[in-house]
């Protein structure tokens, strides 16, 4: 474990230099970690660094950040600034690197997100998701995410980029790629909280993987309370709208639905401009939730019964599905409607959702090398005129050597 | 098949082929030397043989052919003679029923020349090894060879039933071998007098020739009509696996079993809560997280993860198959409650 707390059941401490190799930033984060409480109120701390003398730690992380160079800004975050990098002895090794933006609330400490992101990123490792090979600090005392190099985008640039046309079986193939990653989360009790196309990022060869683990937490214990502003709006499940303490995976199930439902429309699936909003636009879809519906719904912080039967409303019947998510087929669009169940009891969980029926029926999902791209088809455009340059053999001169066959297909 | 070296081609002998120079352009060299029986003054050429029309009056005129006969026509005799159905060829002797579709324009002048183009473009079709499916290049040249001398049968009409026959079999075990959808050999159409068959109607001969074909391939005695030395055996790609959407990957505890509801007194009180049930929680999913932190260090040997550690990172196997162990053995990580 990167950030390992002094209680821990299962200690697993990575060795020094690995993953995390900031002393006074690890002991802030070890008290920080058995706080049931809001960041704002945490007791943050920080050890100040014992000036001149030789500090073994501070000199691995520095073995560590020299092992790096970083290159071209990629993008921004809310909470970070991502760069292009690589490995100092091997400059085809391409990685990411994440810094952690300088936040004000968090003047002595460390942004939320970050320790989120370090805490849940260094302990899975699935195809799926995003990949972090190491941490360090910089000099002003800010941390920096050395993450694997996903050079191809995400989902939300892919639907949006009309450029680039794809069938239903390439929905399909990104879609078990998203399912596999949330499953893995959940299977090792990882809340994700902000799933949308926009943290799917797409590697090199065309992986899709989850990213973006700012929002993450460990599923809650019985009782424990936990935020219920998480999850982007357009993404965001009912009973978070409700004010909902205690959720679990089906949160995030919902927003892999709206994920896979937004690449078959190419589209925003359900886009609203308040969180008001947001639950009039769901329930325009799915109907007025009720007791009979959806069991102690009432009971939420944020419900509201309709004011009289006429603002009751009824769910859209499967011809609208069918009308509106035609690239799904009816499997897709029964998975998809499990998946965005009201009442997050009767949701599929991940590990349902890849039971599902949908994945084996036809068509097959595309194979990753297959997939459409935002990087454009250059690589296998240079291969094939590499063959046809090179039909002549290379002992020709020899006659011996040359097989004897003329061609009368072209004829 | 018996090598043929004398053919009867006016006395000519294939043998002690300069070693360059390619068969096609020796017969066809041989063809053009050969003196058409016809005078060929470029008046005759242009004169149709049916009408007596002459391009000279008609410039637009086109000559059409037709592979049972290679008979050579204008395009108005064609429209004439055949449109209201298969009628015998006009050439005096000839009497082959030809029918209007199968009529094309002559690509070449001299129409042995044309017909011996289409004699290897059907043997190419079905004789279509590559080097790579042979053991070594001696192998493929003896193939090659093997082909031409099919070829030279068909062309200078020498066991042509047998040599047809032999190729639809090979047509057939080859399409058996590689899955694909079964080609069907055409043979030579102005060979059908050869086998009896004169008046043939909508290919009664084509599917004579694949049920005789397909007893063949039925029974265990595997003719495949020809064999050559030296050809890889084809193995067919194994049927693709039916798609895995966990990718093989599964978590089960490996040290304990998970049952459906455990009783504890500080539980009871939460099992209850309505406001606990509402937003979805799942039990199951507490039992499995507090088994899984409870038992998850049992099997982890940090030496063996320095170890693992120190293969050069940015391995991406590496971290999935150490995932993939962890996972399979239930022994994944603990991992605490920010907030
Ligand atoms: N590993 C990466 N490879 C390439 N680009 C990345 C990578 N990680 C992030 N980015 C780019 O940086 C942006 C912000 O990253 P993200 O992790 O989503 O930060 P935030 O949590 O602040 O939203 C992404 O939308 C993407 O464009
Ligand atoms: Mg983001
Ligand atoms: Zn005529
Ligand atoms: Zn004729």
């Amino acid at each position: 474990m990167g950030v390992s707390s002094p209680a821990a059941l299962s200690p697993r401490p990575k060795p020094p230099g690995s993953h995390l190799a900031v002393p006074d930033r690890a002991k802030a984060l070890s008290g920080l970690s058995r706080a049931a409480k809001p960041p704002a109120s945490a007791p943050i701390t920080r050890t100040p660094i014992d000036g001149g003398e030789a500090d073994m730690a501070e000199q691995m992380n520095d073995a560590l950040r020299s092992q790096f160079v970083s290159g071209a800004r990629l993008g921004e975050g809310t909470y970070a600034i991502v760069y292009a990098g690589h490995y100092r002895h091997d400059p085809t090794k391409l990685v990411a690197i994440k810094k952690i933006k300088l936040n004000a609330d968090f003047k002595d400490g460390i942004a939320m997100d970050a320790i989120r992101e370090i805490k849940y990123l260094s302990e899975l490792s699935h195809p799926n998701i995003i990949k972090l090979h190491a941490v360090f600090s910089t000099k002003d005392q800010n941390l920096s995410l050395v993450l694997e190099h996903l050079p191809l985008g995400d989902l939300e640039g892919l639907w949006k980029n009309k450029s680039i046309t794809y069938s239903s079986a390439d929905i399909k193939a990104w879609s078990n790629m998203l399912c596999q990653a949330i499953w893995f989360c959940h299977a090792n009790h990882v809340l994700h909280r902000d799933i949308k196309g926009n943290n799917l990022l797409i590697a090199a060869d065309n992986t899709v993987k989850l990213a973006d683990f700012g929002l993450a937490r460990s599923f809650a214990d019985p009782g424990a309370k936990m935020t219920s502003n998480v999850i982007t709006r357009f993404y965001r499940p009912p009973e978070l709208l409700y004010g909902c303490l205690h959720y679990a995976g089906n949160a995030d199930m919902w927003s892999v639905g709206c994920v896979i439902a937004e690449l078959a429309l190419r589209q925003f699936f359900l886009p609203s401009e308040t969180d008001l909003q947001q639950l009039s636009v769901i329930i325009d879809v799915f109907g007025t939730p009720s007791e009979e519906s959806w069991p102690g719904v009432g009971s939420l912080r944020y419900y509201q019964p309709p004011p009289n039967r006429s603002a009751v409303k009824l769910p859209q019947p499967l011809s609208w599905w069918r009308g509106r998510l035609p690239l799904l087929g009816d499997d897709g669009i029964d998975m998809v409607r499990g998946m965005l169940a009201m009442d997050p009891q009767k949701r599929l969980t991940a590990e349902q959702a890849l039971q599902h029926r949908y994945w084996t029926s036809a068509p097959r999902p595309t194979k990753k090398e297959n997939l459409p791209n935002e990087g454009g088809g250059m690589k296998k455009e240079g291969e094939d005129l590499k063959r046809k340059g090179g039909e002549t053999p290379a002992g020709a001169g020899r006659v011996d050597k040359v097989a004897r066959k003329l061609d009368f297909g072209g004829m | 098949m018996s090598k043929v070296t004398s053919r009867a081609n006016g006395g000519q002998v294939r043998q002690g082929e300069a070693g360059g120079a390619s068969p096609l352009s020796k017969s066809l060299y041989s063809l053009s030397l050969k003196p058409s029986s016809r005078p060929r003054t470029d008046a005759a050429s242009d004169v149709c043989p049916v009408c007596k029309s002459s391009r000279y009056l008609n410039p637009n005129m086109k000559f059409l052919v037709n592979p049972e006969c290679y008979h050579k026509m204008c395009e108005s005799c064609v429209d004439r003679i055949f449109s209201h159905g298969p009628a015998p060829c006009p050439i005096a002797g000839c009497a082959r029923t030809l029918r209007k579709g199968k009529f094309r324009e002559a690509t070449f002048e001299d129409l042995k020349v044309e017909r011996e183009v289409d004699i290897r473009r059907r043997v190419a079709s079905i004789m279509n090894k590559e080097e790579s499916d042979f053991e070594t290049l001696k192998d493929y040249n003896d193939y090659l060879e093997q082909v031409e001398e099919i070829t030279w049968n068909l062309i200078l009409k020498i066991d042509v039933d047998e040599t047809n026959h032999r190729l639809q079999r090979w047509a057939d075990a080859q399409a058996a071998e590689t899955g694909a959808t079964r080609r069907t050999y055409e043979p030579d159409p102005s060979m059908a007098g050869a086998s009896g068959v004169v008046l043939k109607k909508g290919g009664t001969q084509r599917r004579a020739l694949e049920t005789s074909s397909g007893n063949t391939t039925d029974t265990n005695v595997k003719d495949k009509g020809f064999n050559f030395h030296g050809l890889k055996k084809k193995v067919a790609p194994p049927p693709e696996a039916p798609f895995d959407p966990f990718d093989g990957w599964s978590i089960a505890p490996q040290y304990y079993t998970l049952q459906n509801d455990y009783d504890a007194d500080w539980l009871t009180k939460h099992k209850r809560e309505k406001e606990q049930l509402v937003g979805g929680y799942q039990w199951s999913d507490f039992y499995n997280r507090a088994l899984q932190d409870a038992f998850g260090g049992l099997t982890v040997f940090i030496d063996d993860e320095i170890r693992a550690r120190d293969i050069p990172s940015g391995d991406a196997a590496i971290g999935t198959e150490r995932a993939a162990t962890a996972a399979a053995g239930g022994q994944d990580v603990n991992m605490d409650d920010i907030f």
